[in-house]
């Protein structure tokens, strides 16, 4: 199979791959992280293929171009074994160079010896199947003539033939097979389709389009619908996610029987055009096992790039918390049953935090303290504490029989601009982001927003008095809320710092802004990404903040530097959504490709990737206790997923729209989710995460089975009156916040 | 659409258009609104495609101009983020890098000013000194924000002599200090307590609208007597010293 991605023109490393004989399709190419390439065995099976269609005199005219190509860029070495070997029929030689060469976008990068100027030129060359053989080095002006002879190589036309052939040999398999093969069709067909609109074979791929594309799936209607209206290859241009869906591989997961099944049909035909197509493209991932049902098949797939390879999902990843600081809480009247490692001689004891101290030894889910730097906790930081463990005794129990009350709040007169709310922790306050680039702050409670008083005035209060902090505020600017203004494009994400001094929004125009909740005024712009922010989030001690947008990337940014310290690349489409885990060590992004990316903040690699969701992904949310996450989208689907061995293993269906926000309570029994549907929906988390506990995962093949109980798991369906629920919040008492713009 | 009204051929085929690309529900005034762009982009690579025409001395438009133009276009206003290669690469350098320690006790953790937003971003006109024909000193109740003013210097309450305060005149000041110097002539000598001897007579009174007086503080300093210092211009005082009083 070709290494398409991050293909490091080393004429050598070809030269001994190629030799070897075609082996399965397992490709070691490891496209979605572009790291560099590994060798490419199974492309000789893709010149092979083209071989046996090539003519004799146009072999001779290949073999000159690519020496011509390989010594242009003094790879001598390479073009030595190529004329020596030049002679053999079996002669994989050469379109393994130029495609490899041609087909490394990731090379660009990595390249020193190729020229990085074609090579460059080459980036959305398309790596061809083999009948195509389209090594469309047009740019390249040698060359060119004599590759261009390749795109008719395989007629266009035949390329329905060769579609309807493989579908008719897949509807006529066994039924457990069926459902696994045909996971080809998708991928196969736009591949096909692309390659036609890549080589201008504008007719054929139109009458390609209108006979195949009613056959597929009905969850990849949105990217059909895309693809309809894209006819040329200009068309192509500007379209990142296309052009990234050509040159990575599609994994599919396929069962060794199926798998074999395949592969002996397709060579044992006279045209194997299609085996090369799929190895060119497609990663087939076998495992040892029953083939899955179509409904397994079904859950998991619906991405841009396929489902996630298994070695993707196999790194350790600390999902448990960080151990809590132990703080002295002021003696209170209520007696609870406390931890109290010394026991003090006295009358009354104080209350150590029991939240986390329960376990002198390290949890081994959780990371090292100091694993990532971490802000050290202020003295304001500690007394938000102690109101947090005094808010927490005072916490509802929540569960089936015990749900929580529900208090929304509607934004009025909004207009369909508001694009963006958050709740600071203690719920004192709320921010919302809106259409006409304003962030407006509003005090939930009584007390009134002031700003800080300016220096001159602070001159001539006395530090030293208890009332300091009430002190420096400025009663002249008391007012129920405030409006920031500065950017300069709809405000699509917002949230507020933990310590409730910043406050981050992020807009359209490109940059984040970092707002003092202080003085109301606008501190940092961050410019990074020069395209849309779609979301931003503070990480849950603050000074870190994570960013997702436009640009396909997450970025991580710590509040005094000016530049992100973390760039998490991988996604095919833009980043919808952004959140960190609990423990600060982990940020989650979902996509546009209808992905879930787990990144390691220490490192910036993916550590997970979890597929199944039908749409882009809106919302994101971590149990409290950080092994779970949920996840919606514009499926209307919640699924949720166990991070510690990267499985799917809840569905929730019931909302009939996109879901905008999940929430899970302050000790993970409920989960709300809150949709376009107008609701707010309770589910059971306890009972969904519980059956697990004693499930035996099939971690190695990764296959899940999912019950049907979504309906036992709902617990409640609340409408509102035609306002769409944008974001959730549970106050630290357990009563669950709600808030939406009114949208008559 | 109800038979007596009849929409222009354009905009029927916009309706088409996003009726094919599955988009059922909007607003009627999305048609216009994509009219508008439609007509407003084909206009402009035809007007800059004739540009590039009659660069090349051809007689008429022809295909390769409008490609070009379309090309230009596309690479100035339709910019599409970097490729993914690029992305990757510069993602795993950017991620070698070890995170940062983190200094304690460092009070608000912001970048460097350079790249904060929090410095003035104005600066205001320095008033022309006005002589005065008579012995003592004309004060004139300016406004002034801030350092910049260049009043003679005026000696202000509790520093009975004339206070040369250094300061550049003006220097930016940072937002937050932001603060008012206004000079109010004491009316008829009644000032207050801490007046040292006027020596000349100030200036009659003069009202200050109040509105000009922000909400912001205001350093009021009376017109004192005796600028044995001619001619210098007042220089800033800093915030920090005691001559402030309020009136």
């Amino acid at each position: 199979m070709a290494a398409v991605q991050g293909g490091v023109v080393d004429g050598k490393e070809e030269v001994s791959i190629k030799a070897e004989p075609q082996s399965d399709g397992t490709g070691t190419g490891d496209a979605a992280d572009g790291t560099p390439p590994s060798a490419s065995p199974g492309s000789g099976a893709a010149a092979g293929g083209g071989k046996a269609a090539a003519g004799a005199p146009e072999d001779q005219q290949t073999l000159l171009a690519v020496l011509q190509f390989l010594s242009r860029n003094k790879l001598s070495e390479s073009a030595e074994i190529l004329r020596r070997e030049a002679g053999l029929p079996e002669d994989a030689l050469e379109p393994k160079g130029t495609e490899t060469s041609g087909s490394g976008p990731g090379g660009a990068g990595d390249v020193d010896g190729g020229d990085p100027a074609s090579l460059l030129s080459r980036v959305t060359v398309c790596p061809a199947a083999a009948p195509a053989l389209a090594k469309a080095g047009d740019d390249q002006p040698d060359v060119s003539v004599v590759l261009s002879a390749y795109s008719q190589q395989g007629d266009p036309a035949l390329y329905q033939v060769y579609y309807r052939d493989l579908k008719k040999f897949i509807e006529m398999v066994l039924d457990c097979h069926r459902a696994e093969l045909s996971q080809v069709f998708y991928p196969l067909f736009v591949h096909m389709y692309l390659e036609l609109v890549y080589n201008n074979h504008e007719n054929e791929a139109k009458a390609f389009f209108e006979k195949f594309s009613g056959d597929q799936e009905c969850y990849y209607e949105d990217d059909l619908r895309v693809l309809s209206g894209l006819t040329k290859k200009e068309h192509m241009r500007g379209n990142e996610t296309l052009l990234d869906f050509r040159t990575s591989k599609f994994v599919l997961r396929i069962s060794r029987d199926s798998y074999q099944l395949l592969k002996r049909h397709l060579q044992e035909r006279q045209n194997n055009q299609i085996w090369s197509i799929i190895q060119e493209h497609l990663y087939i991932d076998i495992f040892d096992g029953m083939p899955r049902s179509k409904s397994q098949i079904d859950a998991m797939s619906g991405s841009l790039a396929g489902e996630a390879k298994r070695e993707a999902n196999k790194a350790k990843v600390y999902y448990g918390l960080l151990k809590e600081p132990e703080i002295e809480l002021p003696l209170d009247d209520e007696d609870e049953e406390a931890e109290n490692e010394e026991g003090k001689p006295k009358k009354k004891k104080p209350k150590k935090d029991s939240m986390g101290s329960k376990s002198k030894k390290q949890d081994p889910n959780a990371p090292s303290q100091n694993r990532i730097p971490l802000p050290e906790l202020k003295d304001s930081d500690k007394l938000d504490k102690i109101m947090y463990m005094k808010e927490a005794t005072k916490r509802i129990r929540l569960g089936a029989d015990n749900l929580p009350s529900i208090c929304f709040y509607s934004f009025l007169n909004a207009y369909q601009g508001l694009t963006a709310v958050d709740f600071t922790d203690d719920s004192s306050l709320i921010a919302g982001g809106f259409a006409d680039s304003t962030v407006r702050v509003w005090s939930v409670t009584p007390k009134k927003l002031r700003k800080v008083k300016s220096a001159a005035d602070l001159n001539l209060i006395d530090k030293e008095s208890d009332d300091v902090l009430e002190r420096i505020m400025d009663e002249k600017t008391a007012s129920e809320s405030k409006i920031l203004c500065g950017h300069s494009g709809p405000v699509y994400g917002i949230s507020f710092s933990p310590d409730r001094n910043y406050l981050l929004s992020s807009a359209e125009d490109g940059t984040v802004r970092l707002w003092s909740l202080q003085t109301f005024t606008c501190l940092v712009a961050y410019k990074g990404h020069n395209y849309p922010v779609w979301d931003t989030q503070f990480s849950p001690f603050g000074y870190y903040f994570v960013s997702g947008g436009h640009d396909r990337v997450a970025r991580l940014w710590a509040t005094d530097h000016y530049q992100p310290l973390r760039m998490f690349a991988g996604h095919l489409a833009d980043v919808t959504c952004t959140c960190f885990h609990p423990n600060s060590n982990y940020v989650v992004t979902g996509s546009s490709d209808r992905t879930i990316r787990l990144w390691d903040v220490l490192t910036g690699n993916c550590v997970r990737i979890f597929t199944g969701h039908k749409g882009p992904i809106h919302a994101l949310a971590f149990s409290p206790n950080g092994k779970f996450l949920a996840s919606g989208a514009t499926d209307g689907r919640v699924l949720l997923w166990d991070i510690g061995h990267g499985l799917m293993v809840g569905e929730l269906k019931g909302h009939t729209d996109t879901v905008y926000s999940l929430r899970f309570s302050r000790d993970g029994e409920i989960l709300a989710s809150g949709s376009m549907d107008n609701t707010v929906r309770l589910w059971d988390a306890m009972k969904a995460f519980d059956d697990l506990e004693t499930d035996d995962f099939t971690a190695a093949t990764g296959h899940i089975h999912l019950q049907d109980n979504s309906q036992e798991l709902l617990l409640g369906t609340y409408m509102t009156k035609s306002t769409p629920v944008i974001h959730l919040h549970f106050t630290r008492r357990n009563l669950l916040l709600a808030a939406g713009a009114y949208n008559p | 659409m109800s038979a007596p009204k009849t929409i222009p051929k354009d905009a029927q085929v916009m309706i088409q258009i996003l009726k094919d690309m599955g988009i059922t529900e909007y607003e009627p005034r999305v048609i216009n609104q994509m009219l508008e762009f439609t007509y407003r982009y084909v206009t402009t690579i035809i007007e800059d495609a004739k540009i590039y025409a009659t660069h090349a001395k051809k007689s008429s438009v022809d295909a390769d101009d409008i490609k070009l133009a379309i090309q230009c276009r596309m690479d100035q206003s339709f910019t599409s983020p970097p490729p993914r290669d690029f992305l990757l690469e510069v993602a795993r350098q950017k991620n070698q890098t070890p995170l940062p320690l983190i200094k304690p006790y460092t009070g608000p953790r912001l970048p460097p000013d350079r790249y904060c937003l929090t410095a003035p971003n104005y600066r205001l006109k320095s008033i022309q000194k006005k002589m005065s024909s008579s012995a003592g000193r004309i004060s004139v109740p300016r406004l002034s924000v801030g350092a910049v003013s260049s009043r003679p210097t005026t000696p202000t309450l509790g520093t009975p002599s004339v206070q040369s305060v250094t300061s550049k005149v003006g220097a930016p000041v940072s937002l937050t200090g932001q603060r008012f110097t206004v000079q109010i002539p004491p009316p008829s000598q009644t000032a207050t307590t801490k007046t040292t001897t006027p020596s000349t007579p100030a200036v009659s009174n003069v009202l200050i609208n109040p509105s000009l007086i922000g909400s912001k503080n205001i350093l009021i300093t009376t017109n004192m007597v005796s600028q044995n210092a001619g001619g210098e211009p007042l220089k800033r005082k800093h915030e920090d010293d005691d001559d402030y009083d309020a009136l």
